[in-house]
Parts: C-alpha cells; sequence; structure tokens
C-alpha cells in the first residue's frame, strides 16, 4: 500500500480546494456586496423619493428655476451641475463662492422674505422642515421641498432625492457624486499615517462645551479616519458636556470650531490637560469650520481638513 | 354731569382717531415689505405683485393689527382684573405655554416621531395655542379657583418659570431647535395668511364682546373686593369669564405672531393717558390702541432695514417703552411741580 | 334722644355666629338682634371682632369661614338673591384698596350697580341720585377730581356717598368717620338720624365713643363675644362699656348728652 505520510499529490489536491474555496468565497463575498448594494442602492433609491415630510420629490417637469433656503442643498444642487438653475439662495449659503454677488439673498432659512421669494417665481423652494415658513409657502401656492442631511446616509439619500428631483439618473447624477465622495473621503483616510491610528479625539462644535458625538456627522468622518472620540457613543450627536468629563477622557486632539473655546479662554481646569500643553489643538476659521460642520457634498472637503489637522497635531503612538 | 359726558365724548373722539389711524396704517402696510413700492404700481398688470400684495402685505397687515387688538384687550382685562397696573396677558403663564407648545411642535416635526400625527397636523400655530390654555389651566388648578388673585399671581409666575425650564430642557436636548426657537420669541407676522386672519378676527369679535359685556364686574373691582361682591356682583363666575377670554385672546395672537412684549402692557396706559372712562370703552380702546400699536412697530420692522426685517418684539418694546418712559418723567415733573 | 317704635322684625339677626380663619376663632357663637329703623352702633376695644361681625352680617364672609345663622329682614341672608341683598343692604368697609385713579363721581357712580340693568348706561335718575348723595357729604366741589388728588377726609366723604347711594334699606358701615374732621362728624352723625327718621336702619361700628352714644341702640363686644347689646341710654349698656374699656372711662351726661370722658 502507499506510504501514510503526506504526499504531494494529497498536498496538491488540498491546496487547489483551498484555491477553489477562496475563490468561491470571493465570488460569494462579490456576489453579496453586488446584491447588498443593489439592494441597499435600492434602499436609498427608494427613501430618496419622500422628502422630511413624506411628500413625494419628483415634479412632472424638472424645475428651471430653484429657490434654495439651506446651504447644504444649495451645495448639493451645485454639485450635481444644476447651479445654474438656482434664482435666489439664503444669506449662509457661501458656496460655491460667488453666489452671493451673483443671486438674490433671500435673508435665512428660518426668516426669508416671503415676498421676494414669491417675486422671484420659482419651480421649487428647497429648505429645512424645521422652518414654519414651509406652511406659509404652500399656502402661496409655491412647491416646496423639505430636505435636511444630518448624517452620511442622510447626505447620500439627500443626494438622490436632488437628484431625482432634477431628472438626473443615478448613475449619471447622484450615485457618481456619491462615489466621488466616498472615494475623497478614503483617500483623506489614507492619509492619516498608522501610527496615529486609535488617537482620541475631542471635537467642541460651540462654547458650552458643546461636544460632537460619534452619531454626528463630524463623528461620522472621525471614525473614518480611524481615530475616537472621547464622547461615548450613546450620548446623541451634540452632547453638552460637564468640562470635567473633557478632563478625565484625556483626549490626544482638540479639534475646535469657530464658536467654541479659545485657548486663551480654556475652561477652569483644562491648562494641565496634555493636549493644551502640547498646542495639540486644531482651531479651524469660520470657513473651514463650516466646512466641517456642514453635512453636505463636500464632505470630501471636510475630511481632507480633519485629516490634516490629524496629520499635523495627532501624537504619533511608538510602533 | 357735563364733565362726565365730556370723558365719553373724548372717548368716541379717540376711538374715531384710532380707526382712522388704522385705515392710513393698513394703506402702508400694503405697500411696505421686501419688494418695494413697485410690487403695488405694477398690480394690475402682474399677476405676482397682485400676489405679493393681496396674499402676503395685507393679511400680514391685517394679521398684525389683530395681533394687537387681542394682546390689548387682554392687557387691559388683566390690568382690570389683578387691579395692578403691571399686570401683562402673560401674567398667567400663557407666554411660556405657548412657547413650550411651538418648541413640542418643532421637536416633533424634525423627528417625525410615529403615532403622533394629529399633533403634526396641529402644526406649530396649534400646539402654540394648546400650550397657552394649558398653561393658564395648570395655573388656575395651581391657584385653586379664580377667588384669590394674589394667588393666582404666583402660581401664573410659578408655572410660567417651571414651563420655560422644561422647554429649556428640550432646546439642550434637540439644539436644532435653538434658531426658530430665538425667532418665535422675538416676534414676526411673516406667517400670517388668510386663514390666520380670519382665526383672529373670530376670536377678537368672541373676546371683545365677552370682555365689553363682563366690564361691569372690572368696574366694581376698582372698589375693592369686598365692595365688589357687597354691591352684588357675581365674581366668581365672572372672573372666570374674563380670565377665558384673557386666555383665548392671548393664546390666539402669540400662536399666529410668537411672543410680542409690551404691547399688553403699554395699550391700557396710553389710553388712560388720553382718557378716563370705565371699562366698557377703555377694554376696547386699548384693543384700538393695541392694534395700532403693533401695526405700527411691524410697518417700521418691515421698512426701515428693507428688504431685512427687524423682529417686531425690539420695536414694541422700543416704541411702547419710550412713550411710557416719557409719560412717566412728565407725570412725575408735573407731581414735583404741585409739590 | 328720640327713640322711634321698634319694628317687630329685626333688621339684622345673627344666630350662634362662629367666624374662623384658618386655624383661628375670630367670633364665638356671636347673637345679636339689631332692630329695624334704628341707628345701632358697635363698639369694643382693639380685636374685639366688631369689623368681622359686620362683614359677617353683610355676607362677606367665605362661605366655609362661619356657621350659623344670619337673617336679613327675617330671611335668611343665603336665600336672598344677590342683587336684591345688594339694593336692600349697602355696605361701607374700613381701609378697602380703592383704585385710585377714578374720579369721585365715578365712584359714587359705582354705588347704583345694584340698580342698573346688566348693560344699561345710568340713568337720570342715577345721575340725579349720585348728585344729592354727593351734596349730603359736601363732597359736590371735587366730583371731577381722581381720589390720588383728594385728601383723607374728602376721600372718605366720597365713599360715604358711594354708600348711600345705593339707597338700601340697611346700611352697614365700617369706621365712618375715619380722617373726618369734627365737623364733618357731626354732619354724618346727623345725615345717619336723618336716614333713620326716613326709615332705613343704620349699623355702624365706631371708635369715637361720644358719637357712639348718641346711637339708638348699642352692641358692646369684647374678644369675639358680645358683652352685652341693648339700648344705648341704659345705665347698664354704660357699664358695660366702661367694663369692657377696663375703666379707663366714665360715662357722663353733660348738657342732655352723654359723653364718654377719660378715666
Amino acid at each position: 500500500m502507499q506510504p501514510r505520510h503526506f504526499d504531494g499529490g494529497r498536498l496538491a489536491a488540498a491546496i487547489e480546494m483551498i484555491q477553489r474555496l477562496r475563490e468561491g468565497c470571493a465570488w460569494a463575498a462579490l456576489l453579496w456586496a453586488l446584491v447588498a448594494g443593489a439592494v441597499h442602492a435600492a434602499d436609498v433609491t427608494l427613501t430618496a423619493q419622500k422628502d422630511d415630510r413624506g411628500r413625494p420629490v419628483a415634479m412632472a417637469q424638472p424645475p428651471q428655476r430653484i429657490v434654495s433656503l439651506l446651504p447644504s442643498l444649495t451645495e448639493t444642487v451645485c454639485a450635481l451641475g444644476a447651479c445654474d438653475k438656482l434664482v435666489g439662495v439664503d444669506r449662509y449659503s457661501n458656496w460655491p463662492k460667488n453666489l452671493h454677488a451673483t443671486l438674490p439673498v433671500l435673508g435665512g432659512g428660518m426668516d426669508p422674505h416671503v415676498e421676494a421669494i414669491v417675486a422671484l417665481k420659482p419651480d421649487v423652494v428647497l429648505l429645512s422642515n424645521a422652518s414654519r415658513v414651509v406652511e406659509r409657502l404652500e399656502a402661496l401656492g409655491l412647491r416646496t421641498v423639505t430636505l435636511e442631511p444630518r448624517t452620511q446616509a442622510d447626505v447620500h439619500r439627500v443626494l438622490h432625492s436632488i437628484g431625482l428631483l432634477l431628472g438626473l439618473p443615478p448613475e449619471q447624477g447622484a450615485e457618481r457624486e456619491w462615489q466621488r465622495l466616498q472615494a475623497g473621503v478614503e483617500a483623506a483616510a489614507q492619509s492619516v499615517p498608522t501610527a496615529v491610528h486609535g488617537a482620541r479625539v475631542y471635537f467642541e462644535v460651540s462654547r458650552g462645551p458643546y461636544a460632537a458625538g460619534p452619531s454626528s456627522f463630524i463623528g461620522e468622518l472621525l471614525t473614518r479616519m480611524h481615530v475616537g472620540n472621547v464622547v461615548p457613543a450613546d450620548r446623541g450627536p451634540f452632547p453638552r458636556l460637564n468640562p470635567e468629563f473633557i478632563l478625565r477622557a484625556r483626549p490626544d486632539v482638540i479639534l475646535m470650531g469657530n464658536h467654541s473655546m479659545q485657548l486663551a479662554h480654556a475652561y477652569p481646569g483644562w491648562a494641565t490637560l496634555d493636549a493644551v500643553k502640547h498646542q495639540r489643538v486644531c482651531a479651524f476659521n469660520a470657513e473651514d469650520s463650516t466646512t466641517v460642520v456642514r453635512p453636505g457634498p463636500r464632505m470630501d472637503e471636510a475630511a481632507r481638513i480633519i485629516a490634516r489637522c490629524l496629520v499635523e497635531k495627532a501624537p504619533r503612538r511608538a510602533p | 354731569m357735563s364733565n362726565v359726558s365730556k370723558a365719553v365724548v373724548r372717548s368716541r373722539w379717540l376711538a374715531v382717531v384710532l380707526l382712522a389711524a388704522t385705515a392710513v396704517l393698513v394703506v402702508l402696510g400694503a405697500c411696505v415689505g421686501s419688494t418695494g413700492w413697485e410690487s403695488v404700481w405694477r398690480m394690475r398688470s402682474d399677476p405676482v405683485a397682485q400676489q405679493i400684495v393681496w396674499d402676503i402685505r395685507f393679511p400680514r397687515t391685517l394679521g398684525a393689527w389683530l395681533a394687537g387688538a387681542l394682546l390689548g384687550l387682554a392687557g387691559a382685562v388683566a390690568q382690570g382684573l389683578f387691579r395692578n397696573p403691571l399686570a401683562d396677558p402673560y401674567l398667567l403663564g400663557s407666554a411660556s405655554g405657548a412657547a413650550l407648545g411651538g418648541a413640542a411642535a418643532m421637536v416633533l416635526s424634525g423627528t417625525a416621531a410615529i403615532g403622533m400625527e394629529w399633533m403634526q397636523r396641529l402644526g406649530m400655530t396649534g400646539m402654540a395655542f394648546a400650550g397657552a390654555a394649558l398653561a393658564v389651566l395648570l395655573t388656575l388648578t395651581l391657584a385653586q379657583g379664580v377667588q384669590n388673585s394674589l394667588r393666582m399671581l404666583l402660581a401664573g409666575v410659578v408655572v410660567g418659570v417651571v414651563l420655560g425650564a422644561v422647554r429649556d430642557m428640550l432646546e439642550l436636548r434637540y439644539p436644532d431647535i435653538l434658531q426658530p426657537m430665538k425667532a418665535f420669541s422675538l416676534g414676526s407676522t411673516a406667517f400670517i395668511g388668510w386663514p390666520a386672519c380670519l382665526l383672529m378676527v373670530t376670536a377678537w369679535t368672541v373676546c371683545a364682546l365677552a370682555a365689553w359685556s363682563l366690564a361691569r364686574v372690572l368696574d366694581g373691582l376698582t372698589l375693592g373686593e369686598s365692595t365688589a361682591a357687597s354691591l352684588g356682583l357675581p365674581l366668581g363666575p365672572m372672573r372666570a369669564g374674563l380670565i377665558a377670554v384673557m386666555a383665548l385672546a392671548t393664546g390666539t395672537a402669540v400662536a399666529q405672531t410668537g411672543l410680542i412684549a409690551f404691547v399688553g402692557l403699554a395699550a391700557p396706559h396710553l389710553v388712560r393717558s388720553i382718557v378716563s372712562v370705565g371699562h366698557a370703552r377703555s377694554t376696547l380702546l386699548s384693543s384700538l390702541m393695541g392694534g395700532v400699536v403693533l401695526l405700527t412697530a411691524d410697518i417700521l420692522a418691515r421698512w426701515l432695514m428693507a428688504p431685512e426685517e427687524l423682529p417686531v418684539g425690539v420695536l414694541t418694546a422700543l416704541l411702547g417703552g419710550s412713550y411710557l418712559l416719557w409719560l412717566m418723567h412728565r407725570g412725575h415733573a408735573v407731581r414735583q411741580a404741585r409739590g | 334722644m328720640v327713640r322711634s317704635a321698634t319694628h317687630t322684625v329685626p333688621a339684622l339677626h345673627a344666630q350662634g355666629l362662629h367666624v374662623h380663619m384658618g386655624s383661628h376663632q375670630l367670633l364665638h357663637g356671636v347673637s345679636v338682634q339689631l332692630p329695624a329703623q334704628q341707628w345701632t352702633a358697635i363698639v369694643g376695644p382693639n380685636g374685639a371682632g366688631k369689623s368681622t361681625l359686620l362683614r359677617a352680617l353683610a355676607g362677606l364672609h367665605p362661605r366655609k369661614g362661619w356657621r350659623g345663622q344670619v337673617d336679613l329682614l327675617g330671611q335668611p341672608l343665603g336665600d336672598w338673591p344677590a342683587k336684591a341683598r345688594a339694593r336692600t343692604l349697602s355696605w361701607m368697609g374700613q381701609n378697602e384698596a380703592v383704585s385710585q385713579e377714578l374720579c369721585s363721581y365715578d365712584v359714587v357712580m359705582l354705588g347704583r350697580l345694584p340698580h342698573q340693568a346688566w348693560l344699561a348706561p345710568p340713568s337720570a335718575q342715577d345721575h340725579a341720585i349720585v348728585k344729592a348723595c354727593l351734596h349730603t357729604t359736601q363732597a359736590w366741589d371735587w366730583r371731577h377730581r381722581p381720589l390720588a388728588e383728594l385728601s383723607g377726609g374728602e376721600r372718605q366723604r366720597v365713599l360715604l356717598a358711594r354708600a348711600l347711594a345705593v339707597q338700601a334699606q340697611v346700611l352697614l358701615m365700617d369706621e365712618p368717620l375715619a380722617n373726618l374732621d369734627p365737623p364733618h362728624q357731626s354732619e354724618w352723625m346727623d345725615t345717619a338720624k336723618a336716614l333713620v327718621a326716613q326709615g332705613h336702619t343704620v349699623v355702624s361700628v365706631l371708635h369715637e365713643l361720644s358719637i357712639a352714644l348718641q346711637s339708638d341702640h348699642m352692641v358692646v363686644m369684647q374678644m369675639g363675644a358680645v358683652l352685652h347689646q341693648g339700648a344705648t341710654d341704659d345705665a347698664a349698656t354704660h357699664a358695660a362699656l366702661e367694663v369692657v374699656f377696663d375703666r379707663r372711662i366714665r360715662i357722663r351726661q353733660i348738657e342732655g348728652m352723654w359723653m364718654a370722658l377719660p378715666g
């Protein structure tokens, strides 16, 4: 009989079997991804059909005159290439840069100039559902679509909603833009060195201190940059924390939004924080601040800003 | 006797003047807005301009007057009921209740909670009104009835503070609503359409009739509670009726325009500085005066920095407050001179 | 001092009246009969419960603050419809918080409320009565001035006119002579006597003993109970007065009128 030792034939067969298994798994994974992706895409296409009030987004004819009263919606419209269709924006829409010079400014999202909006004869008005003016505009016969992106998933959905509104097929419009954004965020994440991974970050949105939790848009970006958040996940998107908590949590890096703590006026006791002592603080100016805080189609830029800060200021962990 | 009817004649003149001022201000209000005078000139040819003037400016203007009239009426009733010249229509906690109702409405619309559709259908206006009404009921329950004015005042203060704290907690938990709540607190007539005007007219008619018929008890109360009771006035039910009038008028006004301060406080004083008549006349005159004050403030708010709008509440405080300061200063000087 | 014939039905009759405020007992089982068409004075030291008794007789205490029975003209007070009672019984309080902005004429006109239909303006008769009352208390000259501008005595006379304007059969007045100088005090006394002569009943709580001694009937109170009630001229009444004031006064007759002299 054949010797009872591991002979080459069986090994080869085993290796081949393992390879086949791998391929099979890879195919299965790919298939699963495709199916899941398709399902997910179908998910988002489904939810994107309704706005925040549950009303259908699509119109009989794609609109030619659009008024936008929310900066992230303005940016979304422009990202999908329909900037020329805008006839009026709110005062906080600051991107693209020259909008305020060329378009009428219609007040804020909460207190817009109703008359001026009506005078512009828009086909649709884009705004947040929180504004009381929605009912007023509807009563005056204007078509409104209420959307407000708050998380990355929202950005994806709102891209699709606006794409539907504009009559763009998703592969050429919303989905393509989304893939581009994802690629940008990934690139930013790659630029963060491995030695920085796992650093603990505290992002202060405004004086209070109001922190950005992991479920907020900023928190999601931080997670993708492979860093941790000192705020526990169960606290909601923007909890107001006790400054003691931050002291105890000892973050490695502090990121400050525009309206938050200035180093010179730190909270009592924070001078002992390592991050403060070693100047591991990123203070964003007004423009960068709004870019980072605003969930919208500039999330790749937001990711780049955060990554840059982490690269500069985060402590390298010893390998 | 001729001097007594002199006051009555004077009050009639005041009413005529206020109504004439209203007419002038309404026309002015139709001409003022973020698109300026052009809309009026182009009204005939341009349907959009017509829509602007007819569907936006007119209801806003009339709404401002009606809200001011409701607040002036409620203020006169409050000052007569509590026999306190510092009383205003928000005394029984209705302002805090309305603000809390509005905050709850915003939270619900933002989070789209299931099962709360009926609340969403009420909208911000309905919720604010419900909040005001419930706050007044809470105050009355806490004060154990309408008999004791001091207890009612204290209960109103307590309810106001507690409901304000609850609203602060809501704003902390859902910081998204901070900005719209700020806008609500400062007051605005931008959200008033024709249905809102109709609602306010109905409320004003009901409240004015009720206040006019119940004014007798306010007259009697000027002699003191015991004397009023000895004159056979049914204090309990009439007080309850007047509080209902106050709550209805304040709740309706606040639900439509947000919290506009000072109109309810200043209008009765302004009327009393011009003419001194019984409560039946002075309540209605306070209502007209309140309408004129708020409408003037609203027109200025829309005009001064067009196309930007100033918050109406700031202007009512400036207008009403400055006039009252001047009155006080003049009264003080006269008293000083008299020695 | 002419005493009119005693009417069979007393104007006000209280039986077993207990009044308390919170846990504090103000009146202990008081029973009084105030004769009709006479002037009764209620006297006693401070804290005796005089004002409390007057308020209870006027029906002004909250219902759960008292128990007992009070009859007005023979009928229980609770049975009287509010307006009829207001027309029959006029009450003037002590230190009531009156709004100081009203002019005197309007204040007196408010006394006509029990007679006016619900939304009716004052009639010519109302105006005539107000005028007469203002003349009676000699307050006609400042009928257009607000109360804030009047002195204490002038204000008191306006409030008296208000009480008179009700034209009620029974008048209850708590310290009607507060702030009044002697000439106006005697005028008030003359008015009270004239009213009694016309058939009204006047009940007044008085601190001024010398004036109180001119009344027809007297109720002497002490510490929430009635010590004595009877005709003012009675020796027993005088004795009760001296007892209740710790014998610090002496009741003497001077020029035919009884006076209270410091002892």
